[in-house]
């Protein structure tokens, strides 16, 4: 019996924490879940598209597969600004729709206790985020809602 | 359910339709023809038979009763032969038959949907009952020796059975061994095996078990066609174990018969024997020469778009490793070699990836004899169809996108197209008998289908008129040629009729027809004289997977334009440039006028060509739309993999922006296929 309580306060931990993987946008921390990242590529040719928003920065050819990217700058009403070497691109896969995203630099992969994150004041509010959480080292790190993001 | 039954019913129903599809087409051929072949009995009593086995045992119960009681009518008709009906049993006989398998096929469909199955069957059954009995009663008038149900010899009454082969084997199994059915069913399946033929009854032993009481009581009647089969069947019956007695009994009523027209018995051995080869599906493919076993299986279509995307992928990925910049100026002679190799193989395996996925347009155009029947009847005009080319191979999705329009089309020929009254035929100095010609034919990269009729053609100025009432005309209407007005009737809301008859004229017609065929990469036009006919014209490209392309770059961007579209390339200055009153461009080429759209401005783009005389000018056409395009330069002709755009881009309505898909260059980059009749309407849109 107490062994099993035990087992069960393991989970009940584990399920806390989940590993997100933090990146910066317009001096902004982001997390996104490592559950939706396929992986991170840098130096990619993307082939614009007419006709779309200025976000849609246009398609790449990842491997055979036509992927969309997506500027976050732009997204989030921000000014473009020159890709430079540390730009990368994360490749999310969300509700198996896959999408690239444009993000100035990627930072690390880490554990976050997600219990502790909390709602972000709403006259705060950004577009396409929706909890935050503020680390040990004292950075702010907003959660990306991935629904929003194919939400168009 | 489980798998198991899941697999089941896909074979089932595959098996199923692919039957009653021959069927229809067998149904249709013997009605042109006035009666059935004694193939087509066979055939219909097999397949009956085959369907009723396979629908016991899914039990599909309305299934098995129809068919079992369309296999009986068979039976019947299988033993008296096709010339002892007359003209107007016939002619019910095939109705019947049409009926039958219009009930079978709702069936079918109702379990593809899972739905419920008609229970209700009774007054259908008896309306097939009722036509045996019919036809039964005047059988026996005229041939008073054949009888369905007689029960032969000295057997006990109770058992039914129907045959009228001369050697009868009355078999009782020891009593209280139980199971009769089964062991009776072994005893067929080991007589089969010896390469017997023969007739059993109760014939449902292997899926009745209620059988067994019979059989215990009245015994297990094997009948044969010669002694000597007889014989042979007795030698396996001494070998086989529980069984008790065995009595062979000559069957009166044949014998009876033999002596009045001995002529006629050597006539109907023959048929039976391969009739009874008949009754047991596996054994029939074998016996009858004209059903050679081909061997084919059936594959799910998602698998063979797989392969041919894979198969896509590597084409790309070899002319990526092929063309790699870090080989050039490099001599590697071994390499080029193995390098041509590999180029010749990846190009049969796309070959062969493609012909998988390719079939003849047969399915779709036997389907259209059908609709011509039945409107021939309902509308009382006479028309004959005529069918050419229906072994042209299209790819598999093409086939299935063109059937409803096609059906469409010949719906409005016979309709519309072919006169009410037969004297206005024959005043034009026309056959009393209409035609309508459907044709497929393989011209290069795509294939044409044509359906034309020789009716009263299409009035111009009707149209034209009925256009103008809809308020459907953009134009002054003496401006209108007759391109475009027979174009008019394509448009959404048009219906010339009327009336809204059963079959056509809904107003939904030929707009869902062009929108259809355009949905594929076709292309339809229409031609009619008035009094002569009129002929609809679908332009289908042969498969959606890859496309002959034309590479154009416009600031440094490459884009695809299928070859199909393109009619003519031109260099052109500023001084050819005619402006029109609102400041839109235009250009004159072989005596025409058309319209310049500037891709670069169309698609906002910042770099690319704005002097006329600088870039290239190319005349594209797509369905009714006709105009010129200007781009940078030409880079050349390709064959590109189509890749559909990432559905999340559907968000931004793209393809109404006129790009139809994009593919992988052979350098790893992407180009966009730009789609000309969609290019058209987004420009108008803006300017």
């Amino acid at each position: 019996m107490s062994d099993t309580a035990v087992v069960n306060n393991i989970e009940e931990v584990q399920e806390e924490t989940a590993r997100f993987l933090t990146f910066t946008s317009d001096n902004l921390v982001f997390g996104v879940s490592t559950d939706n990242v396929i992986e991170i590529i840098t130096n990619y040719m993307i082939r614009p598209l007419p006709m779309v928003p200025d976000y849609i920065r246009g398609v790449i050819n990842l491997r055979g597969q036509i992927i969309p990217v997506m500027d976050m700058r732009l997204r989030l009403g921000k000014p473009f600004m020159e890709y430079t070497s540390s730009t990368c691109i994360i490749i999310l896969e969300i509700d198996s729709i896959r999408i690239g995203i444009v993000v100035d630099s990627v930072l690390q992969v880490q554990n976050i206790n997600t219990s502790l994150a909390s709602p972000i004041p709403i006259e705060n509010r950004q577009e396409l985020t929706n909890f935050m959480l503020s680390l040990d080292d004292g950075t702010v790190v907003l959660f990306l809602d991935c629904e929003a993001i194919i939400r168009a | 359910m489980d798998n198991t039954t899941d697999s089941l019913l896909e074979t089932f129903l595959f098996e199923t339709n692919s039957l009653l599809e021959q069927l229809d087409e067998r149904l249709i051929n013997a009605e042109k023809a006035g009666s059935f072949t004694e193939d087509d009995v066979n055939e219909i009593f097999r397949s009956m038979h085959t369907i009723k086995g396979s629908s016991a045992m899914l039990e599909f119960h309305s299934l098995m009763e129809v068919s079992h009681h369309i296999e009986d009518l068979f039976f019947y008709i299988r033993e008296n032969g096709m010339d002892a009906l007359d003209d107007e049993q016939k002619s019910d006989l095939f109705d019947l038959m049409f009926k039958s398998m219009d009930r079978l096929r709702d069936d079918i469909v109702r379990v593809e949907n899972s739905q419920p199955l008609d229970a209700d069957i009774t007054d259908f059954i008896n309306e097939i009952n009722g036509f045996l009995k019919r036809i039964q009663k005047a059988g026996e008038a005229g041939v008073s020796a054949s009888s369905l149900t007689a029960s032969g010899g000295n057997l006990s009454p109770g058992i039914q059975y129907k045959t009228d082969a001369p050697y009868l084997l009355q078999v009782f199994f020891e009593p209280d061994c139980g199971m009769e059915n089964l062991r009776s069913f072994m005893l067929v399946t080991a007589l089969e095996e010896k390469d017997l033929s023969f007739q059993f009854f109760p014939e449902d032993v292997e899926t009745n078990s209620q059988t067994k009481t019979i059989i215990a009581e009245n015994g297990f009647i094997l009948a044969f066609a010669s002694q000597e089969d007889a014989e042979s069947a007795i030698r396996v019956l001494k070998n086989t174990s529980n069984i008790h007695t065995y009595e062979l009994i000559p069957n009166a009523t044949e014998a009876q018969k033999s002596e009045t027209s001995p002529t006629d018995t050597e006539h109907e051995k023959s048929p039976q024997t391969a009739a009874a080869a008949g009754t047991q599906p596996s054994g029939a493919s074998a016996t009858l020469p004209s059903h050679a076993k081909q061997s084919l299986i059936s594959v799910n279509l998602s698998k063979l778009d797989k392969l041919m995307a894979v198969v896509g992928e590597i084409v790309i990925t070899e002319s990526m490793v092929i063309a790699s910049p870090e080989l050039q100026n490099v001599k590697l002679d071994n390499f080029l070699k193995s390098a041509r190799q590999l180029r010749k193989l990846t190009d049969d395996l796309q070959d062969i990836a493609m012909s998988l996925r390719i079939v003849s347009v047969s399915s779709v155009f036997q389907k259209m004899n059908r609709i011509v029947r039945d409107m021939k009847k309902t509308l009382n005009k006479d028309v004959r169809l005529t069918i050419i080319g229906e072994d042209t191979e299209v790819d598999k999705t093409i086939v299935d996108s063109i059937s409803d329009p096609i059906m469409h089309i010949v719906r409005n020929s016979m309709d519309h197209g072919i006169e009410d009254d037969v004297q206005d035929r024959l005043d034009a100095g026309k056959d009393a008998q209409a035609e309508i010609i459907l044709t497929a034919k393989h011209t290069g990269s795509e294939v044409i289908i044509s359906v034309e009729d020789d009716g009263k053609g299409m009035d111009t100025a009707a149209i034209l008129a009925k256009a103008n009432r809809a308020g459907l005309l953009t134009k002054p209407e003496e401006e209108y040629s007759r391109k475009e007005i027979l174009s008019l009737l394509m448009l959404p809301g048009f219906s010339t009729n009327s009336e809204v008859t059963e079959f056509s004229g809904r107003g939904v017609g030929l707009d869902v027809v062009r929108k259809n065929v355009e949905a594929i990469g076709g292309v339809i036009s229409i031609t009619s004289e008035k009094g002569k006919g009129s002929c609809t014209t679908l332009k289908l490209p042969l498969t959606l997977a890859i496309v002959d392309g034309m590479e154009i770059s416009i600031g440094g961007n490459i884009f695809t334009i299928p070859i199909a579209n393109i009619r003519q390339s031109f260099k052109a200055t500023n001084e050819d440039i005619i402006l029109d009153a609102s400041g839109h461009e235009i250009i004159k080429c072989m005596d025409e006028f058309f319209p310049i759209v500037r891709i670069r401005d169309l698609f906002q783009m910042q770099d690319g060509f704005t002097d006329l005389s600088e870039g290239i000018i190319m005349w594209v056409e797509a369905s009714d739309k006709s105009y010129c395009i200007f781009v940078d330069q030409l880079i050349g002709e390709q064959q590109v993999v189509v890749k559909p755009f990432p559905p999340y881009l559907n968000n931004f309505n793209i393809k109404r922006s006129g790009i139809s898909g994009c593919t992988v260059l052979g350098d790893g980059n992407i180009s966009i296929i730009l789609d000309v009749a969609n290019m058209y309407t987004a420009a108008q849109e803006m300017f």
